[in-house]
């Protein structure tokens, strides 16, 4: 008998089959319950992206205060750049309106300064900032969902 | 053995698990919108102008991309391909990173529009074939061709608007759809004829609704109709539609067709200021409702679709022995047996003062003066008499007792409006000065004739054949 001979009798007396199909059945429940995984995160939302144009960074200049109303946001634009300021109030939510000393809430009075910092009334936190970015196509897209830290502005060529 | 048979399935049914899995990832590595994104992304660091711009295209995530729209409940993945729709440097590139035509896109952007509103297509679709819906893919509304997109801009727009800023596609559909005379036959918001089907919604109308056997093509609703425009009954053998059309003037009705629509958009989205009323003066009216079957009404014409002929009815003979009330009443209580249906208003919808103005413009071509009255009613009648004169003279083109000659030469006398809407008088005057451009000669004193009192009995009999037996 040659060395190969024996070799294969080993094999055969581990038992090939059962550590084959074993072996394929843990690998095959494992990709199914990564797969079973994937499925968590989901491509796609439906819902309205938190993402949104505004527009070249030339449309900005120095000096610019642009609300969007449908998206509750202001954008300004000063001598450090760009920012995108919520103008959703942190009380209870209602929208605040722009003044010449910040911004103020219609709803109970809360008041804040032009970085959004609380300066009156029941508002508790800070109006949030907003994440600017600018696409392949070289317009900027806010993103609502992602808050920078107050004092963060941007510059764009 | 028993656990070897158990091992042997468990081995081949892991490895077929194994395998429709490995299907499943390779689907998911090569799909269509992942391999065009790659070929965006490559595309933009190569050709990126500066070193800003290329970190950017660099820091482009490739996924599915998915616009939702809240207020028109549309989610559409196309920008998943169609990924440069919205970007300027993609003006010169190919399907599909081609930037959107025009400067649509700047008045339309699509966060707040999608892309299905205008062009349809199954949005949430990941793959072309799927997405633009066409052909056997049973996607009920697949994607405009571009020569019927402006049919999308009226369902917000008014056609001043369209004209004066680049739709005036659909505007001269909508003017050819009132001039070809399709409401004669077609009801739409209730009124019109009722030979065809009402167009109401008819752009939202599902594939199913279109016997799709004979189009040529894809079977698309797009199709369906173009084709049918050009040909109805090439498309529904048994049609009795009767269209002529000229050049592009199928493709015109089409655009307009696709945009009588079922659904409608958000009062936010419309922009509708300058509504133009389209004139409803008699010729306008009679183009509308009329000239579809009746043409100018200069000449009767033998029409080979109804198999009978269409009277003329503004030539001057007709206008001659005619007068305004029998025409208005034809008009209304249409001519039974005959495709010439109802137009009372309850039939068709249109309002009594406008079968007036129809009339009017009919009868405007009137130049003889009136003939001389027959006075019907002071003829004492003999029905026997006119009976024997009728079977004489008569029944060769109108047949026995009136039920229509040979191959229809004269018109049915049994038919309800000779019967009931048609006074004596007229059908006196019509025996004895005979209707110039059919063949109903003149059988009057010094044609064929017969004396007053003779025509005064063959009018009686003839009315006798309304009588219930």
């Amino acid at each position: 008998m040659s060395s190969e001979a024996i070799g294969k009798k080993d094999l055969s007396r581990r038992d090939l089959l059962g550590l084959t199909a074993i072996g394929t059945a843990t690998i095959a429940g494992l990709a199914t319950l990564g797969g079973s995984l994937r499925l968590v995160k989901p491509n796609v939302h439906f819902e309205e992206s938190t993402q949104f144009k505004i527009g070249k960074p030339e449309n900005f200049p120095e000096g610019t205060v642009r609300v969007f109303d449908d998206k509750n946001c202001f954008i300004f634009s000063d001598s450090d750049g760009l920012y995108a300021v919520s103008s959703i109030c942190t009380h209870l939510g209602c929208i605040v309106s722009l003044t010449e000393w910040g911004f103020q809430c219609p709803c109970h009075g809360s008041k804040y300064n032009p970085e959004g910092h609380v300066i009156g009334g029941p508002a508790p936190r800070s109006l949030e900032w907003f994440e600017i970015n600018q696409d392949v196509d070289g317009s900027l897209v806010v993103d609502s969902a992602k808050t920078v830290a107050a004092g963060t502005k941007y510059i764009f060529t | 053995m028993h656990s070897r048979f158990y091992l042997s399935l468990l081995l081949i049914s892991s490895l077929v698990l194994m395998m429709f899995i490995g299907m499943g990832v390779y689907r998911e590595m090569t799909s269509e919108w992942k391999t065009y994104q790659t070929e965006y992304k490559n595309m933009l660091v190569r050709n990126a102008e500066d070193d800003a711009a290329r970190k950017r295209a660099e820091k482009l995530e490739i996924g599915l991309r998915q616009n939702y729209v809240a207020s028109l409940n549309k989610s559409d993945r196309c920008m998943s391909c169609h990924i440069g729709v919205e970007n300027p440097y993609m003006a010169k590139a190919d399907q599909p990173f081609t930037l959107h035509s025009g400067d649509y896109i700047e008045n339309h952007p699509v966060d707040k529009f999608g892309c299905t509103i205008c062009h349809y297509g199954q949005g949430r679709a990941t793959n072309k074939k799927e997405a633009h819906g066409k052909g056997h893919t049973h996607w009920d509304y697949p994607i405009i061709p571009t020569k019927y997109i402006q049919s999308a801009c009226a369902k917000c727009h008014d056609y001043k608007m369209l004209q004066e800023e680049g739709a005036e596609l659909v505007v001269k559909g909508e003017k050819l759809f009132r001039e070809k005379g399709c409401r004669g036959c077609h009801k739409l918001n209730g009124v019109g004829g009722d030979l065809g089907k009402a167009l109401d919604g008819i752009g939202s109308k599902p594939r199913a609704y279109y016997a799709m056997k004979h189009v040529v093509g894809e079977h698309t609703a797009y199709n369906w109709i173009k084709q049918h425009f050009d040909d109805p009954r090439a498309i529904v053998p048994t049609s009795e539609m009767r269209v002529f059309m000229e050049e592009d003037e199928s493709d015109l009705l089409t655009t307009y067709i696709f945009s009588i629509r079922e659904e409608e958009m958000p009062s936010k989205y419309r922009f509708l200021k300058n509504i133009v009323t389209p004139p409803r003066d008699g010729e306008s009216l009679y183009k509308m409702f009329c000239v579809a079957c009746h043409g100018s009404g200069k000449i009767s014409v033998y029409d080979e679709i109804f198999d009978r002929t269409i009277p003329a009815i503004t030539n001057p003979p007709f206008l001659r022995s005619a007068d305004n009330k029998t025409i208005k009443n034809i008009v209304m209580e249409g001519r039974g047996g005959t495709q010439m249906t109802s137009w009372k208003t309850t039939a068709s919808g249109l309002k009594e003062e406008d079968v007036d103005k129809i009339v009017e413009y009919v009868a405007s071509s009137r130049t003889y003066e009136r003939p001389e009255p027959f006075n019907y009613l002071e003829f004492q009648t003999n029905i026997d008499s006119g009976m024997r004169l009728y079977n004489n003279r008569c029944s060769y083109c109108h047949g026995k007792e009136g039920k229509g000659g040979n191959r229809q030469l004269g018109i049915n006398l049994k038919n309800s409006t000779v019967q009931q809407v048609l006074d004596p008088e007229f059908l006196a005057l019509t025996i004895r000065d005979g209707r110039e451009g059919t063949p109903m000669p003149s059988f009057g004193g010094d044609g064929l004739g017969l004396s007053d009192q003779n025509i005064a009995d063959v009018v009686a009999y003839v009315k006798t054949f309304g009588k219930k037996k």
